[in-house]
């Protein structure tokens, strides 16, 4: 197939895109689970702020991708460059599955249980590390898997800005108007997503909770 | 007591966190070229590229087609190129934010000087030609309105539609400051069309006065005549090779090479090669080589 | 240790609750709560759905706040010291046991000596001690509890609660989510264990044959408010309409399981 032999020639140029991919999507989903989960863990303990902190959330990722790209670009520091603009976006993106998948894990952790544990004497940092999260992992891992796979494809259109990534391949496709090209971005872009979501899919059913 | 799922949990994090990291952006012993997607940008993306090829044992990759000014600069300053052909009217303007300037040498030299304090870039010798904005005509029109210059095509203007590329239209030193240098009346907002249209739109009549640029292949070709720019409105745009300063810690020898091709391209020599890869429809690569080989550069 | 062992007078009781009201929103779940239980009893508190029995039993581990009055566990009102270090020496069982379904049963069962900081060895030995205690079979400390069946989730539910050897013992309707057959042979199991470990026990259950089997005294409910305090023989002969509306409702043969199993 041409394109196989395309990426196969070119597979320098496709692995330095790729890692590059690599490091948008994980960093910046690295980032949204430091804010994000905590921040779940917040908001599924003290209920009154889930409603504005779910609502934030939910308001930035309707904000188009490439909108969001650009309402961040006359910012100092950040506008300075594309690839720190872009994981600060990529990182506001995956914030909503996460947090909101944090949220209702915890709060689907059966009350009689944590009543259990608190009545016995597990501390609250107890009862967050040895009940709570332990038993919602799975399903805030499940958020975790679908804010990957979401980066993954919003990651494309950074290159449109500057951060690199295999969109760039995608987007000089489309400009030499060469599908061999397009492809070259658009399937490992495709095989990095399906890689997290089977990857993430099948932690998550070890850990569920039992 | 940490149970194995949890401890393995935070295996999987440090081990996902140091892949990451290395996942970074560098490469220590390859050069990567950049250009932008227009034509000229892929010569002389070519020229560099070959230029270091021959005479270094430097294994270069060519990351062409960046979509513009900003994401070569991004580029760049990410470590994701190494060198590639800028204009220094454009890093005056669009990268620099300055004012445009008149004198060829005082705007490289503003633009070396920025270059190197700001992002650490260093600026290369200038390739030898000047590529500013072009303001096209059809020479029929040319010849009949007898006109050669753009103060007198502004009597004319509001006859005309003009088209020109999406950078113009954005750029401190582009559509705006001209039209009021030179009382130029359009009837009608100027079509944003890519750059490599305006000659094929100008010729079919599409559009009447194209913002092209002064070393147009098509130019000759296609019977097109550039208007004289007798207030001198536009600034220079000498076309330099713009280096990560690291690259040339690390490779002394590409400043080195890069060197050579200064000034050893002219106005008329850029629109030949540019001709060849438009009109004619040759491999870029190609039309360098030839190129390099000709001036003895390369042997 | 919260004073087990203090050489208070013989008197204090072991939990005391003093003038309690409780109240959420509108509603008054408790008013002018009076009640001591003394060392080595099972006091029952028995009432409907509704009367505020589980409540009385949550103030005395600070689960919940009342709103005014005061609860003294051994003399020392509870809402004074160390909430956690409370909690930690009274033992609290629910129905359907709220084992943690990620735990192992042996976990479980070693939960609050391990987060006390006990020995790995100790943990288990202990664990061992008590699943004999409660007639588990050691096979199945590795397993998980929902692969127990409801009465052996029970019995581990009661192991636990007194894996650290508290003095109290809280005990919310336990056996309520089991069948009859199964809730007869732990209620026998329970009063056995009893008189083997002399435990403090505040019992709350709706069920009066249950009172009657396993109360020293009946603590009656309703609405909120503590209608009255009797010994299973005084309940079944009392003349309070609240008290004869329960035996009328339970029926016959109570006379026998008001005096079983009684030291």
């Amino acid at each position: 197939m041409n394109v196989v032999r395309f990426i196969l020639q070119n597979h320098v140029q496709v692995l330095e895109l790729t890692l590059e991919h690599l490091w948008l999507v994980g960093f910046s989903t690295l980032l949204a689970v430091l804010v994000g989960v905590p921040l779940g863990i917040v908001i599924s303990h003290r209920t009154s702020f889930s409603k504005p902190v779910l609502a934030s959330a939910n308001i930035i990722q309707t904000i188009p991708s490439l909108a969001l790209f650009g309402f961040l670009l006359p910012l100092p520091w950040l506008g300075e460059r594309s690839d720190r603009l872009a994981i600060l976006a990529l990182t506001l993106y995956a914030l909503l599955p996460i947090i909101r998948n944090t949220y209702t894990g915890i709060r689907s952790v059966d009350p009689a249980v944590v009543e259990a544990g608190r009545g016995m004497g597990l501390t609250d940092s107890q009862l967050l590390f040895q009940v709570e999260l332990p038993l919602a992992v799975s399903v805030i891992l499940s958020g975790v898997r679908v804010a990957i796979v979401i980066s993954v494809g919003l990651a494309t259109i950074a290159a449109a800005i500057g951060a690199g990534g295999l969109g760039e391949f995608i987007f000089r496709g489309l400009a030499m108007v060469d599908n061999r090209v397009i492809l070259a971005g658009a399937i490992p872009a495709a095989i990095l997503a399906l890689a997290a979501d089977l990857g993430v899919g099948w932690l998550e059913k070890r850990l569920h909770a039992r | 007591m940490m149970r194995l799922p949890s401890s393995l949990a935070v295996l999987f994090i440090l081990a996902t966190a140091a892949l990451l990291l290395s996942c970074s952006p560098s490469h220590s012993n390859r050069i990567v070229v950049g250009s932008k997607n227009f034509t000229e940008s892929f010569i002389l993306g070519e020229l560099i590229a070959q230029q270091i090829e021959a005479h270094t044992s430097l294994k270069v990759e060519r990351r062409f087609y960046l979509a513009g000014t900003y994401i070569c600069q991004q580029a760049i300053l990410a470590g994701r190129i190494d060198v590639y052909p800028e204009y220094t009217g454009t890093a005056l303007t669009a990268i620099l934010k300055q004012p445009a300037g008149r004198d060829r040498m005082d705007v490289y030299q503003r633009v070396k000087h920025e270059y190197e304090r700001r992002f650490g870039l260093d600026l290369g010798p200038p390739f030898g030609f000047n590529d500013t904005f072009a303001m096209e005509i059809r020479g029929e029109d040319a010849r009949r309105l007898n006109i050669r210059t753009l103060s007198q095509a502004a009597d004319f203007s509001p006859q005309w539609r003009a088209g020109i590329g999406y950078e113009f239209m954005e750029r401190p030193d582009g559509y705006g400051g001209m039209v009021t240098t030179y009382g130029l009346h359009f009837a009608e907002q100027p079509r944003i069309m890519d750059l490599g249209l305006l000659a094929r739109a100008l010729k079919d009549h599409k559009i009447d006065f194209a913002a092209g640029n002064a070393t147009d292949g098509l130019i000759p070709a296609l019977d097109l005549i550039a208007l004289e720019d007798d207030r001198h409105f536009f600034p220079p745009y000498e076309a330099v090779p713009v280096i990560r300063q690291q690259t040339i810690r690390e490779h002394p020898e590409v400043a080195r090479v890069l060197a050579e091709l200064d000034g050893k391209i002219s106005n008329a020599q850029m629109q030949r090669m540019n001709y060849a890869v438009d009109g004619q429809h040759r491999d870029p690569r190609e039309v360098a080589r030839e190129f390099l080989l000709e001036t003895k550069l390369v042997r | 240790m919260l004073g087990g062992h203090m050489p208070a007078e013989a008197t204090t009781p072991v939990i005391e609750f003093r003038d309690v009201f409780y109240r959420i929103e509108q509603i008054q779940i408790l008013s002018g709560l009076n009640l001591q239980v003394e060392q080595g009893e099972i006091l029952v508190l028995l009432g409907r759905s509704g009367s505020g029995k589980t409540t009385t039993l949550k103030l005395v581990n600070r689960l919940v706040t009342p709103t005014s009055g005061e609860i003294r566990v051994h003399g020392v009102p509870n809402d004074q010291g160390d909430i956690i270090r409370l909690r930690r020496r009274i033992g609290y069982v629910i129905q359907d046991g709220g084992l943690f379904p990620h735990f192992t049963v042996e976990r479980n069962v070693g939960l609050v000596p391990s987060i006390e900081g006990w020995p790995a060895a100790r943990i288990r030995a202990r664990v061992q001690e008590l699943l004999d205690l409660v007639g588990i079979p050691a096979e199945l400390a590795s397993r998980y509890p929902r692969q127990l069946s409801g009465g052996q989730r029970q019995r581990v539910g009661v192991a636990r609660a007194l894996a650290a050897d508290p003095g109290i013992l809280l005990m919310d309707e336990p056996f309520g989510a089991l069948d009859p057959l199964t809730r007869d042979e732990l209620q026998l199991e329970f009063l056995s264990l009893q008189q083997r470990l002399h435990k403090t026990v505040l019992f709350v259950t709706h069920d009066l044959r249950e009172a009657l089997r396993l109360g020293s005294r009946i603590a009656m409910m309703e609405t909120g408010k503590l209608v009255t305090v009797l010994s299973p023989e005084e309940f079944l002969r009392s003349a309070d309409p609240w008290a004869a509306a329960y035996v009328r409702a339970f029926g016959d043969g109570l006379t026998s399981l008001a005096n079983r199993g009684k030291s």
